[in-house]
């Protein structure tokens, strides 16, 4: 168990700079999931941590300790990787075991370790077999043993569901969220998928284009996004974007979008007529009962999809593409027009030039 | 469905054909050589063609291991002393040159994979590129620099040789084997707390044993077939090997063509059995597993 502190760090490829100035703190037993899509440097980061990458510049202490020139094997740190990287040539306890034995801890001691943490994954009975012999699931949770048996002070975990079936992947998100809550050790979670993100996490760091976009629990990401790039990234379907003019009167402040007003928690810092991006979760827009008024989306459909327990609707308001989240049982084809609201408290305002939030 | 049966069989038989033309090609001279071994001398000059003897004898072989012989009728000396020193010799250069290359060629190609110096690729493709230098250009060279190294007839300077013709092509075939091993393997051993040294002994190179068993065989059976070099700097029986020893089998009057055969015969059972025991260990899919 440790505190991992990361302090202004960057990443070189030659020219190219692929990690700008990362801070991030990550307290002791906490899981942190840092997430971005494809070449955002999440997995990089990852591997700077690990040791398997040079730093540029900058600093990674544990527990007060910079790590920074200390070898991958010296930081008692274990990792979990996408491919998993069984040794294909040892069985599936000697995998387990492979550290404990470098570690010179004697054999009947490890014995006993690689057995225990067998039991709680399941794989007792498959601990003569070779990584072959297992299916995908299975090598997946020998990867897991082999790095929970050395009880390191940081789990690194690299994408490790992305090769597993939609089923399997969502209850290993289960369990590798309870096994981390049981051993209380502190976890770093890479991954392109943000339900992973969103449900196993404390708290989440988005990665954009090496730099950090946001980092808070998954509530404050998808209730307060920091920046029109987390709006956009966490929450599904992404979120709708409109372009308004924000005005401002003695008692309210409202956005106009395509002619109707909408009212908006207090901008404090903009001025009356200020170009800004108008943000709606699809999941938070209803059916509304008039089709005028404050608050009123009016949306022409052109497509609906459903997936049982949900319908998602997508059209258009004005010439703005948008897509609503509805009731499965909700009775909406292609062609509908319809009226929609949304609360006030509910809603996003960006600025329009920098996307960063301006309201509350 | 009738053209479709008789596309399978034009197919099938269009495959066994090249099968037999290809079986015929190589297997042909061995199944000629060894019925030439075993076909008494006097029904070797006859002017029937035999496809098997009518008469099998083993006087060639009784020749060739015995410790004395009849040849034309007299008694003479066997060939045994001479035929045993440069089986000897054979193998001793063959083998050693086989274990140093696979040895030098197993750290060398990882060094080329996975450490970063500055002309890497560059130094790698002159490496290679030496295959393409035709032997004899270098034989005169390479003859002064071995007598002056005190070198000639000896195993160790065949050895050299060996090594330094042999090595490109060890070095190439393991470089290609080491790329195809995922790189996660070594980071996850590091992260287990293994070394640089321990990782490649422990994780890579048993990994990268189909590879080696490849290399070695290659080595070996290009070592064992060697004529050029050990002609050159093999003089004497010291250092002889079995390669040049056979073809002295023609004296000014006669061709022995039943011992020549014969000690032939002999000659290719070491490459044989090489290939067959290590063949074994030449299991594809060693890699299965590591990964999803």
């Amino acid at each position: 168990m440790a505190k991992l502190e990361i302090s202004n760090l960057t990443k070189n490829y030659g020219k190219v700079e692929v990690i700008k100035g990362v801070d991030l703190t990550v307290e002791d037993g906490e899981f942190v999931s840092l997430i971005g899509s494809s070449g955002c440097g999440k997995s990089t980061l990852l591997r700077m941590i690990a040791g398997l990458e040079d730093i540029t510049s900058g600093s990674i202490s544990i527990d007060g300790r910079v790590i920074n020139d200390v070898e991958p094997k010296d930081r008692d740190i274990a990792m979990v990787f996408q491919n998993y990287a069984l040794y294909p040539h040892l069985t599936v306890a000697e995998n387990m075991g492979f550290s404990l034995h470098l570690r010179g801890v004697p054999k009947n001691e490890a014995k006993i370790a690689v057995e225990k943490v067998a039991e709680t994954l399941g794989l007792t009975p498959y601990l003569d077999r070779a990584p072959k012999a297992l299916s995908g699931g299975q090598r997946q949770r020998v990867a897991m043993g082999r790095a929970i048996v050395r009880n390191p002070r940081i789990f690194l975990f690299d994408e490790p569901l992305s090769n597993l079936d939609a089923k399997l992947r969502v209850q290993m998100r289960l369990e590798i969220k309870a096994l981390q809550k049981r051993l209380g050790t502190t976890s770093i979670y890479v991954t392109h998928d943000q339900v992973e993100a969103l449900t196993m996490s404390d708290r989440l760091v988005l990665l954009n284009g090496g730099q950090v976009e946001q980092i808070g629990t998954p509530m404050e990401v998808y209730k307060k996004p920091a920046n029109i790039f987390v709006a956009s990234f966490i929450g599904s379907p992404a979120m709708n974007l409109f372009d308004g003019i924000l005005h401002r009167d003695v008692e309210q402040t409202f956005v106009t979008v395509h002619g109707n007003k909408i009212l908006v928690p207090n901008c404090p810092k903009l001025t009356n007529g200020t170009k800004v991006k108008l943000g709606i979760r699809p999941e938070h827009l209803k059916y509304a009962a008039t089709d005028s008024g404050n608050n009123i989306i009016n949306m022409k459909v052109s497509m609906t999809e459903t997936t049982g327990a949900e319908t998602y609707a997508y059209g258009h308001f004005g010439d703005e593409a948008m897509t609503i989240k509805l009731n499965g049982e909700d009775a909406i084809k292609s062609g509908d027009k319809i009226s929609l609201t949304v609360k006030t408290n509910l809603l996003h305002v960006f600025d329009y030039v920098t996307g960063i939030r301006i309201n509350n | 469905m009738y053209m479709k049966n008789f596309k399978t069989v034009i197919g099938k038989t269009s495959l066994i054909f090249a099968v037999s033309l290809l079986l015929f090609w190589s297997l042909g001279p061995i199944y000629w050589s060894f019925v030439t071994s075993i076909t008494p001398p006097n029904d070797l000059v006859s002017s029937e063609l035999h496809l098997w003897p009518e008469t099998v004898s083993f006087e060639h072989y009784g020749k060739l291991f015995g410790a004395t012989s009849i040849s034309q009728g007299n008694e003479v000396q066997s060939i045994w002393p001479q035929f045993s020193k440069a089986f000897a010799n054979s193998l001793v250069t063959s083998i050693g040159a086989t274990l140093l290359t696979v040895l030098i060629a197993a750290f060398g190609a990882y060094a080329f994979v996975r450490f970063t110096f500055p002309g890497r690729d560059i130094l790698f493709y002159v490496v290679v590129a030496t295959m393409a230098i035709p032997a004899y250009t270098v034989m005169i060279p390479l003859y002064r620099l071995m007598i002056s190294l005190s070198l000639i007839n000896t195993h160790t300077g065949v050895i050299f040789i060996y090594i330094s013709a042999f090595l490109p092509l060890a070095l190439w075939l393991m470089r290609s084997v080491y790329q195809a091993i995922p790189i996660s393997l070594e980071e996850a051993a590091y992260l287990d707390g293994a070394g640089k040294t321990y990782t490649l002994m422990r994780i890579v190179l048993p990994l990268a044993a189909p590879g080696l068993i490849a290399a070695a065989i290659l080595t070996f059976l290009n070592a064992w077939g060697q004529f050029m070099v050990p002609l050159v700097f093999s003089p004497t029986l010291a250092t002889k090997p079995l390669t040049v020893l056979i073809p002295e089998f023609v004296t000014r009057n006669y061709i022995d063509y039943g011992l020549m055969n014969a000690a032939g015969i002999v000659a290719i059972a070491p490459p044989i059995i090489l290939v067959v025991f290590l063949n074994k260990y030449l299991v594809s899919g060693l890699m299965a597993g590591s990964g999803k």
